[in-house]
């Protein structure tokens, strides 16, 4: 149960983090952070083989958010 | 009282209030804080050991997001 | 232990819902949602629904990629 708690912590500290900075591409990056760290504390959790698709699939997810709303930050898709 | 059911009416107040109250008043502030609201149902309805009725819940509500979504862009964007 | 965890995954979900509620750019707000979507799926994960957790994780992203074609045009 330890190294669920070390996740769990580091997740937090990133949420705070989060929470906390003003500028929106530094919320990015800690959001990258405690994306891992709740995708390495659902296989932990769980002692099944279908916990590592689960953690897959929130893996993909999260990341194609994250990146989504970084490429909208951005400017976006320029249209032809 | 699990803690599934006390977090979801937690959120399921939180969402109330930011839907009914929000900051500014925009048509898309308003519906990301519905948003927290169906959040919160979800988990009440995890607590109840509902799995069909969540799975439907979760569908509809990106179904209703993607047709609100239209009806905003055509409604402020014209 | 187990009593520690569920804690610090609750507290992230309020941190996230909260932040959803009191900041006002568009993009703040999906940040804070998808803070507390990372705090809500280890309770359907505990509970022991993995495909549930499966279907949500994948169905979430596509609702906020919906509302990010709303704020683009909004914002420029």
């Amino acid at each position: 149960m330890i190294p669920v708690l070390v996740c769990a912590g580091i997740g937090l500290y990133a949420a705070c983090r989060v929470v906390l900075e003003p500028e929106t591409p530094r919320k990015l990056l800690y959001l990258s952070v405690l994306n891992f760290a709740v995708a390495g504390s659902i296989v932990l959790l769980v002692p099944d083989i279908m916990a590592l698709f689960a953690a897959a699939a929130y893996f993909v997810g999260s990341t194609l958010e994250s990146n989504a709303i970084a490429s909208t930050w951005a400017g976006g898709v320029k249209r032809t | 009282m699990t803690p599934e059911l006390i977090l979801g009416l937690l959120l399921l107040i939180v969402g109330i209030a930011a839907g009914a109250y929000p900051r500014t008043r925009d048509y898309l502030d308003r519906l990301i804080n519905v948003e927290i609201a169906a959040t919160g149902l979800m988990l009440v309805l995890l607590s109840f050991n509902e799995t069909i009725s969540l799975l439907t819940f979760v569908a509809v509500t990106a179904l209703a997001t993607a047709v609100l979504i239209r009806v905003i862009e055509r409604r402020s964007g014209i | 232990m187990m009593e520690y965890i569920i804690a610090i995954f609750g507290i992230i979900a309020l941190i996230g819902a909260f932040t959803t509620y009191l900041r006002t750019s568009p993009f703040d707000k999906l940040i804070g949602v998808a803070i507390m979507t990372g705090g809500v799926i280890p309770f359907v994960v505990i509970k022991g629904y993995l495909d549930v957790a499966i279907v949500i994780a994948l169905v979430v992203p596509v609702t906020t990629i919906f509302m990010l074609q709303a704020s683009r045009r909004g914002m420029r």
